[in-house]
C-alpha cells in the first residue's frame, strides 16, 4: 500500500503519518526531512497572560478618572498609529512599553474593545482560546491549526499551560524541559546516546515494517471508533516521533531562565525543525486583585520581553516572517482599584497581533474613558456607537480562520463560530 | 444603592431557576425515550442497560418527535427554566414538569409536558399559534423574545404546531432511523480477559492461576468474587488513592506540607527538627555531617515521608472509607481525620495515639482520630466548640483540601464553592457561564452586582451562602486555614446558607458539617461519585449533554448520552441503597456493557449508528503509572523512568504535577511516541537476555523455547517457536491466539526476517549486544542471531496498541 493510500484510510483519526519505513535509519533521517510532514509554515504561537491584564497600562492606555497611579493622561505616547502607558520608569526587569512599540509598532495590530462577556477565569480563558463560550468541546485555535495543518508533525501543537483543550482532533504535546526534546530525538539509542543502538538497523526496519503491516490489516477491520482512532494516533505518535531527530540542531546549548524564553526556544526549535505548527505560551499571575501596579510593572514587562525574544530567536533561525502571533489575556482589569490598591476582573479588554499576513500600525476598536466598550462598524472597523457590534472572541477567532485558510477545512467546520456574515470583520488583518 | 428587599422575589426566582438550571444543565437525570413516532401508546425496548442487558418494558409513551426535537431541543433547555412551579413564570398556564428531577415518574412528566406543549400549539391567536407567537416574545410574553423566527429552535415548533393542529409539516423526515438496542452488534470482552484488565488496572498484578480457573468455570461470576479480593489488596488503595488524586489534586497545594498545619495553632508541626543531627552544633561542626552522611540521609527522609504523610491525608480518608465499606459520604461528613505515627506529631497528639499504631515508626500507617478545638499559641481558644473537638466534616474541613483551594479577598471562598460543586454533587459550575449582554455595565450599575443585578444573582444566590459557611476558614495569606475574617463576614454576600435554608446560629460553629451532612443527603452526591469511579474505570470523564441543536447528529448523541446516563443513575441507586458502599460503584461498573465492550460485530453503517456508538469501549491510554505498574507486573521488575521523583518522562509522558499540570494526557503526541519507543527498547534490552538465563520454569517471558531454536530449522522448530510468540502475545498482549492467528503470522515472520537479515548481513556478531545482551558483566552468546532477535520480538510487542491501552 502506497503511503498517501493509507494516509488517506487512516483518515478518519484525523492524523495523519510522517517519516516512511523500510529504509535504513540514515536515509529515513534524510527522507523525513524532505518529507511533506515537514511542516514549513506559518507557524502559530499564542501568548497568554494568564489571569488577566491591565489593558490601561499597555495598549489601552487611560490616566483619567484615577484609573492609573502610575501616570497621567499627559503622559501617554505615541508610536506611530499606537498610544500607550509610559512604563519605562516603573519596571525592574523586562521590557518597557515604550521599547516594545517602537521596536514592533509597525507590525502591530491592537484591537481595544474586546468584549469577554464574562468575567471569571475558567469560562474566560476557553472563550478567549477557542471563540466559544458555551461549550468544553471546543479546540483552542493552536490546536486546531495544528490539527488542520500538521497532524502528522509530532509537537504539533505544543502547550506550556492555559485553557489547550484540543477537540480530540491532535493529541496535545507538554515538552517543559528543552533537553528533554535532545533525549527523545534518540529514542533507538541506549540513554539517547547515537552511536550506542538497541538494535541493529536491520532489526529496527523489520519492526518498523510489522508494525505498518499491521496496521494496513487493521484498516480493513471492523473496529469501535475509539479503537479506530486510538490505533491510528498511536501508530502516528510513534512513527512521527522519529522526526524528533530533526530538532536537535536547533536546540540551544543554554537555557535562558526567562520563563517565556524557555518555552519559547522549545516551540522555536520544533518549528523550525519542521515538527511543530503552534504553541501556547503561558504566563501567570496578572491577577492582580491586590497591589495592580506593583504586579502588572512586572509581568507586562516579562510579557513583552518574551515576545521580545521569540521574535529575535525567531530572526536567527531565519522564521520570523512564517510567525504568526497572538497576544492575549482572558480578561481586563476594573477602571477602579480596590481597597488593597488591586484591581478585580473587567469584562473588556484587548488583544495584539503581528506577524504573517497582518498588517501592523493599526489601532482597532476602543474603550470610552470609563473603559467601557465602544462598538464598531465590522466592514469600516471605525467606531459606530449606534449601530456598531460589540467584537467578541468568535469574531476574532473567525478571522483568525481565515487568516489561517482553515475556515472551510472540516475540523473548522466541526467547530463553526456561527458569526453572521454582516458582523465579519472583513478588513481586520488590513 | 438599590434597595436590596425591592429584588428580593426576583432573587428568589432566580435562585429557584438555578436550581433547575443546574439540574437541568448538567443533566442529573435526563428522560430517556425511544419510542417510535406517532405510536403513543406502542411498547418499546429501554435503552438502558444493565448487568443483565435490561430489555424491559418501554418506559416512556412520547412520541419521538416531541421527546427528540421539541423538548431535547428546545421545551428543556429553553422553556423549562421558567415554566415550572418555581420559576419566574410559575403563575402562567404554561407549566412544565422537569422529567430529570424525578426518575421514577418521567414518563408521567413528560406526558403532562407534552400535553402543555399540544395545548400551547393549538391555541390560536388569530392566525397564529400561541406557541410560537409567545415564544418569539408576543402577546406580552414575559421572558420576551426567546427564539429568532429564523432559529432552529422555532423551526421545531412550527413543525410540532403543524403535526399538532394536523396540517402538512414540511420539514425533513425524522423516523427513517429504527434505533436497535444500544448494545446489539456490540461484542464483549471475555471474562478472561476482564480478569486480566481488572487485576491489572486495579491491583497492579496479572490474574492468578486459581482466580483464571475459577473464570473459566463461573465465568462473569467469578469476577465479580475476585473483585471482592482484589478491593481488599493494598495495590487497589494505592490505585485509588492515585485516582482520587486525580479528581481532588490535594497533592497539589502551595509550599511545604507541613503548611497545611498554621503556626498559630500547631506547635509542633516541625516536631522533627528536634532530630537534626545538626542541631547544637556548630559550623565545624556541620561540616563533618554533610547530606551524604547516614544521619543525614535518615533524617531527611524522615522529613520526606512526614511530608509525603501531610499530603496523603485526605487521601488516606478516602481509602479508610472504602476499605472499611463505610458510607462514603463519609468523604463529607466524617467526624475524623486520618494521621500517621509522623503527621500525629505535627498535630501535637502522637502521645495520646501511640498505643493505636501498631508501628510507630511506620510513616504511612494511618488511623482515624479527632483534634481538639484549636487553641492559640499562647492558650487562648481560638475556636468554639461546646463539644470540645474540631467539627470534622471529611474532606470540607480537611486542612489539606483547604488549603489547596485556597480563599482570598477577592474570591471569598467561592473557589471553595466551586469545588465542592465538582467533587461532590458532579457539577461544574464554570462549565455554562451564562453570558450576559455587556458585564461591565452591569458591574458598573449596581453597587453589589452579586446581590442586586439579577445577571450576577443567577448564580451568587446559591454559591455565596456556601462561601458563608467557609468564613470561619479564611487565613489570606496562606500560613494556615482557620480564623474569620478580622472584618467579619461580608455584609454584601447573601447570608450563609445551602439553597433556601439560611445556616442556624448555633450551627455557626460546625457549618461545615452542617453543609456535609445536606450534602450527604443530596441525590446528586452519588451520581458525582458514580461519575468519579467511572473517571477512575475510564480514564475520562461521562459524555456531557448535547450543546449544537444543530448538529444533524443530535438525536444519536443524545441517545448515546442518555443511555450512558441510565447506567450511571442505575449505579447510583444500588449505590445509595448499599449504604454507599463505594466497592458496588467499582463491581457495577467493571461488570457494566460500558466497560466489558470489546468490538463490534458488524461494521455501523448509518452514521446515526455510527454516533451512538462512537464513544464505547474502555480504551484508554495507560497513564505514566499505569503503565509502570504493568511492566513491574509482567517483567518483574520495575522501569522507573515514568515516576520516579527525578523523572522527566511523568509530565512529558502525559502526567500530573497536582498543581500546574492537572489534567492527563488521553491522546499519545509524537514526543510520547518518543517515549513508548525508548522504553519498548530499553525493557527488552533489561529483560530478554536475562530471561533466557532463567531456569525456564522461572521465565516470565521465554518458558518453552531456547536460543538454539532456529526458524526454518524444520516443522518442529518453527511449530515451538509459534507457540512461544503465543506465549509472548498472551503474557504481554493479554490476547489468547492461536498458533495459526495472522497476527502470530506477522510476529513469526519478524522473528524469521531479523534472523534471515543476520545471516545475510556480514560482520554479524555471534555473541548479544554489549548493551542489552549482558549478564552479570558477561555478554551471552548469539550464535543464530536468536537472542537479539526475540528481544525485537519483545520490542515490537511493547509498542502495540494492545499493550499501551487499557
Amino acid at each position: 500500500m502506497q503511503r498517501r493510500d493509507f494516509l488517506k484510510l487512516c483518515g478518519s483519526a484525523g492524523l495523519g503519518l510522517a517519516a516512511p519505513v523500510g529504509l535504513s535509519p540514515i536515509s529515513r533521517v534524510e527522507a523525513a526531512s524532505a518529507d511533506s510532514s515537514n511542516y514549513d509554515g506559518p507557524y502559530y504561537v499564542v501568548f497568554n497572560a494568564s489571569g488577566g491584564w491591565d489593558t490601561t497600562y499597555l495598549m489601552d492606555p487611560k490616566g483619567i478618572n484615577e484609573m492609573n497611579r502610575l501616570y497621567k493622561e499627559g503622559d501617554i505616547l505615541t508610536q506611530g498609529q499606537h498610544r500607550l502607558a509610559p512604563n519605562a520608569a516603573h519596571i525592574e526587569s523586562g521590557m518597557s512599553n515604550e521599547n516594545f512599540f517602537k521596536k514592533f509598532g509597525d507590525d502591530l495590530l491592537v484591537l481595544n474593545g474586546l468584549d469577554y462577556s464574562v468575567n471569571n477565569h475558567s469560562p474566560c480563558s476557553r472563550y478567549m482560546a477557542t471563540g466559544k463560550l458555551d461549550s468544553l468541546a471546543y479546540p483552542t485555535f493552536a490546536a486546531l491549526i495544528a490539527a488542520c495543518q500538521g497532524a502528522d508533525a509530532p509537537l504539533a501543537f505544543l502547550t506550556f499551560g492555559n485553557y489547550s483543550s484540543t477537540g480530540n482532533l491532535v493529541p496535545m504535546a507538554r515538552v517543559p524541559y528543552l533537553n528533554s526534546l535532545n533525549k527523545l530525538a534518540n529514542a533507538d539509542a541506549v540513554n539517547g546516546v547515537a552511536r550506542s543502538r538497541y538494535h541493529d538497523d536491520f532489526v529496527i526496519d523489520r519492526i518498523e515494517s510489522a508494525l505498518q503491516e499491521q496496521m494496513n490489516a487493521r484498516v480493513s477491520q471492523v473496529r469501535l471508533s475509539r479503537v479506530e482512532r486510538s490505533q491510528s494516533m498511536l501508530y502516528a505518535a510513534q512513527l512521527n516521533s522519529k522526526a524528533l531527530e530533526r530538532v536537535t540542531p536547533y536546540v540551544p546549548k543554554s537555557s535562558p531562565k526567562e520563563r517565556l524564553s524557555r518555552q519559547a526556544d522549545i516551540a522555536l526549535a520544533s518549528f523550525k525543525a519542521g515538527v511543530c505548527v503552534s504553541a501556547n505560551l503561558n504566563i501567570g499571575t496578572f491577577d492582580s486583585h491586590a497591589n495592580n501596579d506593583v504586579d502588572q510593572m512586572k509581568l507586562l514587562p516579562e510579557l513583552l520581553a518574551g515576545v521580545d525574544y521569540l521574535i529575535k530567536r525567531s530572526e536567527e533561525l531565519q522564521i520570523r516572517e512564517k510567525l504568526v502571533i497572538v497576544i492575549q489575556s482572558e480578561m481586563g482589569r476594573t477602571p477602579k482599584y480596590n481597597k488593597n490598591n488591586g484591581k478585580d476582573h473587567w469584562s473588556i479588554g484587548s488583544v495584539m497581533f503581528m506577524g504573517h499576513g497582518i498588517q501592523g500600525n493599526r489601532v482597532l476598536g476602543a474603550t470610552d474613558e470609563k473603559q467601557f466598550l465602544v462598538p464598531i462598524d465590522p466592514k469600516t472597523l471605525l467606531i459606530d456607537e449606534d449601530g456598531g457590534i460589540r467584537v467578541r472572541p468568535e469574531h476574532i477567532h473567525s478571522e483568525l480562520r481565515i487568516l489561517a485558510g482553515i475556515e472551510d477545512h472540516k475540523f473548522s467546520k466541526q467547530f463553526p463560530l456561527k458569526v453572521p456574515d454582516q458582523e465579519r470583520l472583513t478588513d481586520l488583518w488590513g | 444603592m438599590q434597595n436590596v428587599h425591592d429584588n428580593s422575589k426576583r432573587v428568589q426566582v432566580f435562585a429557584a431557576t438555578l436550581l433547575l438550571s443546574l439540574a437541568t444543565l448538567w443533566q442529573i437525570n435526563v428522560v430517556t425515550v425511544s419510542t417510535a413516532f406517532g405510536d403513543e401508546e406502542s411498547q418499546q425496548p429501554s435503552d438502558a442497560p444493565s448487568k443483565a442487558d435490561h430489555k424491559g418494558p418501554m418506559c416512556f409513551v412520547v412520541d419521538n418527535f416531541f421527546a427528540d426535537e421539541v423538548w431535547a431541543k428546545v421545551g428543556e433547555r429553553t422553556c423549562l427554566k421558567c415554566h415550572n412551579a418555581k420559576g419566574d413564570a410559575s403563575e402562567s398556564t404554561f407549566l412544565l414538569r422537569d422529567p430529570s428531577r424525578d426518575r421514577l415518574n418521567r414518563a408521567v412528566a413528560m406526558q403532562h409536558n407534552r400535553k402543555a406543549f399540544a395545548r400551547m400549539a393549538s391555541a390560536m391567536e388569530g392566525d397564529k399559534s400561541r406557541l410560537l407567537q409567545k415564544i418569539v416574545g408576543n402577546l406580552d410574553h414575559g421572558g420576551n423574545e426567546v427564539l429568532k423566527v429564523d432559529s432552529t429552535g422555532y423551526q421545531i415548533l412550527d413543525r410540532f404546531v403543524h403535526r399538532t393542529n394536523g396540517t402538512p409539516d414540511n420539514g425533513p423526515a425524522i423516523t427513517d432511523y429504527d434505533a436497535p438496542p444500544f448494545f446489539d452488534g456490540v461484542e464483549m470482552i471475555s471474562p478472561q480477559r476482564l480478569l486480566r484488565r481488572v487485576t491489572l488496572s486495579l491491583a497492579a498484578r496479572l490474574p492468578s492461576k486459581s482466580e483464571r480457573a475459577e473464570v473459566n468455570q463461573d465465568g462473569l461470576k467469578a469476577v465479580d468474587v475476585i473483585l471482592d479480593q482484589v478491593m481488599q489488596e493494598d495495590a487497589f488503595y494505592e490505585r485509588l488513592q492515585e485516582a482520587f488524586n486525580d479528581i481532588l489534586l490535594t497533592h497539589g497545594y502551595d509550599g511545604v506540607a507541613e503548611g497545611a498545619l498554621s503556626y498559630e495553632h500547631f506547635k509542633s508541626r516541625l516536631w522533627y527538627q528536634d532530630r537534626d543531627p545538626r542541631k547544637g552544633l556548630n559550623e565545624e561542626e556541620k561540616k563533618e555531617l554533610p547530606y551524604s552522611h547516614p544521619k543525614m540521609i535518615a533524617y531527611t527522609k524522615l522529613i520526606r515521608e512526614y511530608r509525603e504523610g501531610m499530603r496523603r491525608e485526605p487521601l488516606e480518608l478516602v481509602t479508610y472509607i472504602v476499605r472499611n465499606e463505610r458510607p462514603f459520604t463519609e468523604v463529607v461528613t466524617a467526624n475524623y481525620i486520618m494521621v500517621s505515627p509522623y503527621t500525629s506529631r505535627g498535630y501535637g497528639i502522637y502521645e495520646e495515639l501511640v498505643d493505636k499504631f501498631k508501628d510507630s515508626d511506620d510513616p504511612f500507617q494511618f488511623i482515624p482520630t479527632k483534634i481538639n478545638a484549636l487553641q492559640n499559641r499562647n492558650g487562648r481558644t481560638a475556636q468554639e466548640s461546646p463539644t470540645g473537638f474540631y467539627p470534622h466534616a471529611g474532606l470540607l474541613s480537611s486542612f489539606q483540601y483547604l488549603k489547596r483551594y485556597p480563599t482570598t479577598e477577592t474570591n471569598r471562598n467561592r473557589l471553595r464553592v466551586r469545588m465542592y460543586f465538582q467533587h461532590f454533587l458532579g457539577i461544574d459550575i464554570m462549565q455554562l457561564a451564562p453570558r450576559v449582554n455587556d458585564a461591565a455595565a452591569i458591574t458598573e450599575k449596581y453597587e453589589i452586582p452579586t446581590m442586586q443585578a439579577s445577571d450576577c444573582v443567577v448564580c451568587h444566590k446559591v454559591m455565596d451562602p456556601i462561601a458563608g459557611l467557609f468564613q470561619d476558614y479564611y487565613v489570606v495569606d496562606g500560613k494556615g486555614i482557620f480564623g474569620p475574617r478580622k472584618d467579619g463576614w461580608y455584609e454584601d454576600m447573601f447570608e450563609p446558607g445551602l439553597e433556601e435554608e439560611n445556616l442556624p446560629a448555633e450551627e455557626r460553629w460546625r457549618s461545615l458539617q452542617w453543609l456535609g451532612e445536606r450534602t450527604a443527603k443530596d441525590p446528586r452526591f452519588a451520581v458525582a461519585m458514580v461519575e468519579h469511579v467511572w473517571y477512575i474505570l475510564f480514564g475520562r470523564r461521562p459524555l456531557l449533554p448535547l450543546e449544537d441543536i444543530d448538529d444533524p447528529l443530535f438525536s444519536a448523541k443524545r441517545r448515546a448520552y442518555q443511555v450512558q446516563r441510565s447506567e450511571i443513575e442505575r449505579i447510583a441507586d444500588l449505590f445509595a441503597k448499599a449504604e454507599f458502599n463505594l466497592k458496588v460503584v467499582f463491581k457495577e461498573l467493571v461488570q457494566s456493557s460500558f466497560y466489558r465492550v470489546d468490538g463490534l460485530a458488524v461494521a455501523a453503517k448509518d452514521p446515526r449508528r455510527k454516533a451512538e456508538l462512537d464513544d464505547i469501549g474502555v480504551v484508554r491510554l495507560l497513564t505514566p503509572e499505569q503503565l509502570e505498574r504493568k511492566l513491574t507486573a509482567l517483567f518483574g521488575q520495575e522501569w522507573g523512568r515514568l515516576t520516579h521523583r527525578e523523572s522527566k518522562f511523568k509530565i512529558l509522558y502525559g502526567g500530573i504535577d497536582s498543581k500546574a499540570v492537572t489534567e492527563r494526557m488521553t491522546y499519545p503526541s509524537g514526543a510520547m511516541g518518543a517515549i513508548q519507543r525508548i522504553m519498548s527498547n530499553d525493557i527488552a534490552c533489561k529483560n530478554v537476555a536475562l530471561d533466557f538465563t532463567k531456569e525456564p520454569s522461572h521465565r516470565n517471558l521465554f518458558p518453552n523455547i531456547e536460543l538454539n531454536v532456529v526458524p526454518g530449522d524444520g516443522p518442529d522448530a518453527d511449530a515451538q517457536i509459534r507457540q512461544a510468540i503465543v506465549h509472548l502475545h498472551e503474557h504481554l498482549l493479554g490476547r489468547e491466539h492461536s498458533v495459526d492467528h495472522p497476527e502470530v503470522e506477522r510476529t513469526y515472520q519478524l522473528f524469521a526476517g531479523i534472523v534471515s537479515d543476520a545471516k545475510a548481513t556480514q560482520g554479524i556478531e555471534k555473541i548479544g549486544s554489549y548493551s542489552c545482551d549482558r549478564v552479570d558483566g558477561k555478554r551471552l552468546d548469539d550464535l543464530h542471531y536468536t537472542l537479539r532477535a526475540w528481544r525485537g520480538v519483545v520490542t515490537y510487542l511493547l509498542r502495540q496498541h494492545d499493550f499501551l491501552y487499557e
